[in-house]
């Protein structure tokens, strides 16, 4: 006979796939704001080939289902490499991949909104390539970035719920299991559907917080 | 000796052992572009109507409208699937997984259609709606022949990167046990063990695809709206 209540065990399952869930969303948004900012610079240096590469990369990246590119480095990487890979490994390479895919592309649109009038100010005053791009790009494209940066991050919250197809206990797979053990779907999802609403809500909070301070500078501040 | 020579064959990209695998292949993409056709139509009409009420002068239309486009704007797609695939035979209602999979496309896919219509709604002048209204056209009118012509030529373009939003969706519906293209490949990269060749050639195709589907998108806007400043 199966014990279909909920037991007090369940809040500390729930607990832990909460905690998977919000760990591995930081660490690929981190890995992927790192890996796509990178591509960016290669870019706005204009590295042959290196450049192209990263674009092309991107495009496809961003132009095909996560859960095909999940399922492309969990089942397809271990073949091709003979290594074993475990779905924790295969989620954080698939979703930082993925995440900085997404960023190089606000990135790039983030950097092309600064006039190209500044930039050459700030060349003729004899500022290097990366000064321009440290003291003059960055400020201003961070804040434009900011407002696509905060539809990004909500969105890739949700794509995190994809790695449970491939094992990962996250709170999606928690909510199956538990689905699967009370039979009770209306309670599970709708608890699972508020958590995540919840974590999706707080990071709209913070980047918006975020966003207030970076335009701070443009404020009136009175004379 | 033999070790390098095991080693080069399993390194090789080899897609010609798929070939007899392309009909299957080709059944599932037939599949996959059912659902998101039909998922489309779902969610121009639910996006519409949502539009409509998102742009209303009631309060309790517009407040009605936001909510259900936060919830389903916030929730992880397949978190709604599991809802409504495992929760709806709760209450009697059974649909298969098809049905459950349109419906749920249906309904995500409404909430982002309703954001790009609503912007196209917001960008018409307040100028075109005040002479209609003075030329005494009835609210049903306003809305058929004014409003959704022009709020749906200016949403071409962001309606179009919705359906491939939806297209890429669309292969979530392989978790609930549908065989589209997502679905069939994990059958055959099981049968070939040719996982990353199947994979790869996946994600090929579905790039191709999206790619031609907004390219076509752009077109149809340019089209459109070819008379437009």
């Amino acid at each position: 006979m199966r014990f279909t209540d909920f037991t007090s065990h369940d809040m500390v399952l729930l607990l832990q796939g909460l905690g998977v869930s919000v760990a591995l969303f930081a660490a690929t948004t981190i890995i992927g704001l790192a890996i796509g900012l990178a591509w960016a610079v290669l870019r706005w240096y204009r590295v042959p080939l290196l450049a192209q590469l990263a674009a092309l990369l991107a495009e496809l990246l961003k132009n095909s289902p996560v859960l095909v590119q999940l399922f492309l480095v969990f089942f397809g990487l271990p073949v091709l490499l003979e290594a074993d890979l475990t779905p924790v490994e295969a989620a954080l390479i698939t979703l930082s991949g993925n995440t900085a895919a997404f960023i190089y592309v606000i990135a790039v649109s983030a950097i092309e909104s600064v006039g190209r009038d500044q930039l050459d100010t700030a060349r003729v005053f004899g500022l290097s390539r990366w000064q321009v791009l440290r003291r003059v790009v960055l400020p201003q494209a961070a804040a434009f970035a900011l407002g696509p940066l905060t539809g990004l991050l909500v969105n890739q919250l949700q794509v995190t719920s994809l790695i449970s197809v491939i094992g990962v206990v996250d709170l999606t797979k928690v909510g199956a299991i538990l689905n699967l053990r009370t039979l009770k779907p209306f309670i599970v999802w709708t608890v699972i559907g508020v958590l995540y609403y919840l974590m999706a809500r707080l990071i709209a909070a913070a980047c918006a917080r975020l966003e207030t301070r970076l335009r701070a500078h443009r404020e009136w501040k009175g004379l | 000796m033999l070790v390098p020579s095991t080693r080069r064959m399993q390194l090789q990209f080899d897609l010609t052992s798929l070939v007899p695998y392309f009909g299957d292949l080709a059944a599932g993409a037939r599949l996959s572009a059912l659902a998101c056709a039909l998922a489309l139509a779902g969610s121009l009409v639910l996006g519409i109507a949502v539009a409509l009420m998102r742009t209303a002068a009631s309060n309790l239309a517009r407040r009605l409208a936001g909510i259900y486009v936060d919830l389903f704007r916030n929730v992880p797609f397949i978190v709604q699937l599991f809802f409504l695939f495992y929760g709806l035979p709760e209450i009697g209602i059974e649909l298969g997984a098809f049905a459950t999979g349109v419906l749920a496309l249906s309904l995500a896919g409404g909430a982002f259609t309703s954001d790009a219509i609503r912007s196209g709604i917001l960008a018409i002048e307040p100028g075109v709606l005040e002479a209609a209204q003075v030329s005494g056209l009835s609210r049903m009118a306003i809305y058929r022949r004014i409003v959704l012509p022009i709020a749906l030529r200016s949403a071409v373009r962001p309606l179009g990167s919705v359906f491939v939003n939806l297209i890429l969706t669309s292969s979530i519906l392989s978790a609930i046990t549908l065989n589209e293209l997502t679905g069939t490949a994990k059958i055959i990269a099981a049968d070939t063990f040719q996982p990353f060749e199947v994979y790869a050639l996946l994600l090929v195709l579905y790039a191709a695809l999206t790619w031609l589907v907004s390219l076509s998108a752009g077109a149809l806007h340019r089209r459109l709206n070819r008379n437009q400043a």
